[in-house]
């Protein structure tokens, strides 16, 4: 009894470690581990596409062309429906108009799709868009206005500024998220010794402005000031910027990779330059500056300049009092009042 | 008395009713919080003022989440919740059959069938008390960990909370009632049946309440869609998903309770070198098989309602159940499926080795099984994979040109149909066995005539209501147009035809040509629902893609008729047929029990996965669109991760039942060896 027992469990063990093994295949086959959000964010194509093949779900219904397999509501590339969505995207406008003797532009078109799907239903295909303002896919305004450019950048020209959302759906779609919280509580103080620490794992204070406790603005110029972050930021952001620092380069802080005539590689930020030379900061305390006639390529840099690995440096303790010392930073000097503020 | 007192000497019962006793005075404590705090809106206004203030220490009401011991929350309560939901399948599915089992041993007689299902009780009365500390494990990691989801759900579910733990008393005591009075009312067997009855009136009561608070958290209704604030307690309680839950669950259970008997018995069965037990254990092996496989052939009809009501609820969680983040966990649920057909079939073709006539029908054995190994192909195709350029160069395209359409629905559909019909052939085959001359069917009396003829007619009223509902189902109901009329005159024209099937069928059996009914009906079966309607689906979802579903629910009208039709014939055919010779009971192959462990441990991690996707439908929500799950944890794991921690949840599960199992019989063996023989 005791070894058909025994042998029965070592079969049931190995049939399950048979299972462990497919679902590991079947991860690897059909694209990874894809979770996790977009690091693209704005009005833009780039954006809207993101939010079409992801947060937004518009790929579970829509296939774009030969992309996507859906095929529950209309191919919005070229297909058999039609022309590619930013060329057809005119003739509806035009259809619309027809019908409701109202003048449409293809934005309008798009705009309305979005608000009221069942307010135009291609043929062969049944009302059952959901409305993707209101849960459980909760986009905002900002984010349905990217996903417009992006359709509009299929065969036509994204017009952002021609997209005008509905009342209604502008109210619902800038309805406050759920308020995001810091999973831990940080110490403001710690926070700031660690900002300060350049000996530390964080030392933000080589290439950051902030306030310290006499009210002295000081710091390195590579990345932006953080005197005023608390008051223009909200944590999750924070948390993200310090995470993946690549994720939203904030503007002007785009970095650059230099390639001297001498085969010398310096990535920065370019702060000045003339006819003669070009004033770069970097990490390093000192500012570089490289005559134009020695450099043989300027290649603008998709990725940050700020370390990536401070998931790795820091602690989830040490990540959390730094927080909360930047959620202090409104422009004058940090007090416990402050930290303690909601 | 002496049942009293065996009745205070079980520790099992003491232990449940302790538990049951836990959830009293829990569940209110849940709900009285929930009461102070009605709405959504309410406790975040007041974790807002919790947090203001300057608090030392952890202030508990300003909590949502929390941890125990280091340990991922969601990955405590996925384990604690999954295996409670596993041992209350068991111990709700059991007492299912066990019951039918004893109505079959007062019919016919046959004390086997007693004995059978009072062992089948054994099991069930060891496990119950799992179940309930499992039950109480899962209240307190839900009120602990997750506290605001809680208060929110307590301040819904409140009322029933209490019914389901007088429920929880009803069923306990039921379940001791009927198996400790078993030798006591041996010759009451109305009475001792009607207890059965009610223990299982209150098992059924218990899992339908637990379905509505699941169901809730994926279509919730009832509710204010903003605030959260509770409009009607019954329209929370009676969202759309429960009833597709509760039927789902229902014949889940069966087949669940089914396959781990038969587990069971299959481990007894190798462990022993009696002759007697051998054959007392292979028989239940084939019971308990027989339970699972004939609710099992059911459950892809009941998952299909699950999924087309999810998707009816929400077409952005149904097209993420298969078009998006969960369509590649329905691959690993294909192949666990097919390998429980694969194996069922397998087991059945074994067991006929056994039975003295059976060489006849071995020739179609090789035929099954390339339908079966087709169909699973089928099946398992994805409709694209993730390919690099180079790759797309190298195949054409994203899709490949012919498999492209074997990752569809309507291929899909057709191959479950066509392994269910090949599966019910086995079944016939292994029925048929050992049966030599036939008694003719008008030789069988007026009774067999007219018992034929009303099922006929259940089968006709069947198949014309639903013809009807084609024929007059107006486009525009689909948002389709007029002209799309035409597409739904074909499955209705098929069903018609598939009625005139019954009536020749009918007609035939009348005229002793039973069997060639039976193929005709099979065959067309075949015919109709497979390939016609398997092939038609592709122009219907190009022409009129929303009346798909309706040629799904055609092929499973065609195929019940069938597998009732069929059967009814079957039963009348080899009734009082003479047998070549008796089932040689207990001369099955080791491969065959080893077959019998596979089929419960892919039910196991069926049961884990399905609960994973229906669980993870709700993506970053607790309760869908209405309260959001803000925690760290608010993403869909990787599959990878999800086979991990299935895998660990199997082995978990399977460990303790066989040691609840150990406790519950293994220690009176000797008792139970004299009741066998």
């Amino acid at each position: 009894m005791k070894s058909g027992f025994l042998r029965v469990s070592v079969f049931a063990i190995c049939l399950i470690l048979v299972f462990v093994y497919i679902t590991h295949f079947l991860t690897e086959i059909s694209g990874g581990d894809s979770s996790g959000g977009s690091a693209v964010t704005g009005v833009s194509p780039e954006a809207g596409e993101a939010i079409f093949w992801g947060k937004g779900k518009c790929f579970t219904c829509h296939s774009i062309g030969g992309r996507g397999s859906a095929i529950r509501c209309p191919n919005l590339g070229d297909s058999n429906q039609g022309p590619v969505i930013g060329v057809r995207t005119e003739e509806r406008a035009a259809q619309r108009s027809a019908e409701t003797g109202r003048k449409f532009t293809g934005t309008d078109y798009l705009v309305e799709t979005l608000a009221t799907p069942g307010a135009y239903v291609v043929e062969g295909f049944k009302n059952e868009m959901p409305l993707v303002f209101m849960p459980p896919i909760s986009l905002q305004a900002e984010e349905i206005m990217a996903v417009i450019t992006y359709l509009q950048s299929q065969g036509g020209e994204p017009d952002p500024a021609g997209i005008k959302l509905p009342a209604k759906m502008l109210a619902a779609a800038s309805a406050a998220p759920e308020p995001f919280k810091p999973y831990l509580a940080g110490d403001w103080e710690a926070g700031r010794h660690w900002f300060y620490d350049v000996t530390g794992p964080a030392g933000c204070v080589r290439c950051h402005i902030a306030i310290d406790e006499n009210g002295q603005e000081t710091g390195g110029q590579v990345g932006p000031s953080l005197t005023m972050i608390a008051a223009t930021r909200g944590p999750q952001y924070i948390l993200e910027s310090i995470l993946s620092p690549s994720a939203v380069i904030a503007s002007g802080y785009e970095s650059e990779l230099v390639i001297t005539k001498k085969g010398t590689f310096i990535a920065g930020l370019a702060k000045e330059e003339n006819d003669e030379q070009l004033m770069l900061v970097t990490s390093l305390p000192e500012t570089l500056y490289v005559k134009k006639n020695d450099i043989e390529k300027r290649v603008p840099q998709p990725t940050s300049v700020m370390p990536s690995n401070f998931s790795e440096l820091m602690s989830v303790q040490l990540l959390h009092d730094i927080l909360a010392y930047l959620l202090t930073l409104n422009g004058e000097a940090p007090t416990a009042e402050v930290a303690a503020a909601p | 008395m002496n049942c009293l007192r065996r009745f205070r000497r079980n520790k099992a019962l003491n232990f449940a009713v302790l538990i049951a006793l836990c959830f009293l005075l829990i569940l209110p404590v849940v709900a009285q919080s929930a009461n102070a705090h009605p709405s959504r809106a309410g406790m975040l206004q007041e974790e807002a003022v919790a947090d203001t203030s300057a608090v030392v220490g952890t202030d508990p009401l300003s909590e949502d989440y929390r941890t125990v011991w280091g340990m991922d929350s969601r990955v405590v309560v996925w384990i604690v919740a999954e295996l409670h939901l596993m041992f209350g399948a068991f111990v709700l599915g059991v007492p299912l059959f066990a019951v039918i089992l004893e109505v079959v041993a007062v019919k016919t007689g046959d004390l086997r069938y007693d004995k059978l299902a009072h062992e089948f009780t054994t099991l069930l009365s060891a496990a119950f008390a799992t179940t309930a500390a499992l039950g109480g494990l899962q209240a307190f990691v839900l009120i602990g960990l997750y506290p605001t989801f809680m208060k929110y759900l307590g301040g819904v579910f409140h009322q029933s909370f209490y019914i389901y733990a007088l429920m929880f008393f009803g069923e306990a005591f039921a379940l001791y009632l009927y198996y400790y009075s078993w030798e006591r009312m041996k010759n009451h067997k109305g009475w001792h049946i009607t207890l059965g009855v009610i223990m299982n009136i209150f098992g059924i009561m218990i899992m339908v309440i637990a379905n509505s608070w699941a169901s809730f958290m994926m279509s919730p209704s009832g509710v204010d869609p903003q605030s959260g604030n509770v409009l009607s307690h019954w329209e929370a309680f009676f969202n759309p998903l429960w009833n597709p839950l509760n039927i789902h669950r229902f014949l889940a259970n069966i087949t669940f309770g089914g396959v781990v008997a038969a587990a069971y018995a299959a481990v007894k069965f190798l462990g022993t070198d009696d002759p007697d037990e051998k054959a007392h254990y292979d028989w239940m092996g084939y019971v308990g098989n027989f339970v699972a496989i004939a609710s099992l052939i059911f459950l892809p009809f009941a998952g299909y309602y699950l999924g087309r009501e999810i998707y009816s609820f929400s077409s952005v969680m149904g097209n993420n159940m298969m078009g998006g983040a969960f369509s590649w966990t329905f691959i690993v649920q294909a192949i666990l499926i097919g390998m429980l057909f694969i194996g069922a079939n397998f087991y059945l073709w074994s067991g006929m080795q056994r039975i003295p006539g059976a060489e006849r029908y071995q020739g179609y054995i090789k035929y099954i099984n390339f339908v079966l190994l087709l169909c699973f192909a089928v099946w398992l195709t994805p409709h694209n994979l993730p390919l690099s350029p180079e790759e797309q160069i190298v195949m054409g395209g994203q899709y490949h040109p012919v498999l492209k359409y074997l990752g569809l629905m309507s291929a899909k559909n057709a191959a479950v149909n066509f392994i269910i019909i090949s599966t019910f052939f086995s079944f016939l085959l292994y029925r048929r066995a050992n049966k030599g001359e036939l008694w003719k069917f008008s030789q069988q009396g007026n009774q067999a005539k007219i018992v034929l003829a009303a099922v006929a007619v259940i089968c006709l009223g069947m198949l014309f209501w639903y013809a009807e509902f084609l024929f007059t189902l107006e486009p525009e109901s689909m948002d389709l147009g007029e002209e799309k009329r035409q597409y739904f005159m074909f499955p209705a024209i098929l069903l018609v035809v598939q009625m005139a099937v019954v009536v020749v069928g009918l007609f035939l059996t009348y005229k002793d040509r039973g069997e060639l009914a039976q193929y005709i009906c099979m065959g067309m079966t075949v015919f109709s629902g497979v390939f016609c309607l398997g092939v038609y689906g592709y122009v219907i979802m190009t022409q009129a893609n929303a009346f798909l579903r309706n040629i799904a629910v055609s092929q499973f009208m065609m195929l019940l008729s069938c597998l009732i039709f069929v059967s009814a014939i079957d039963i009348f055919l080899f009734r009082k047929a003479k047998e070549i010779g008796g089932i040689a009971w207990g001369r099955m192959t080791t491969a065959s029990q080893y077959i019998l462990v596979l089929i419960c441990v892919s039910t196991v991690l069926l049961i884990a996965l399905m609960g994973f996707i229906r669980s993870g439908l709700r993506e970053d929500w607790h309760v869908y669109g209405i309260l959001r799950d803000t925690s760290a944890s608010a993403f869909t794991p990787s599959m990878a991760y999800m086979g991990q921690v299935v895998g660990l949840i199997a082995i978990i599960f399977l460990g303790m039942i066989s040691f609840v199992f150990w406790l519950g019989t293994g220690l009176g063996s000797k008792e139970r060896k004299g009741a066998i023989s």
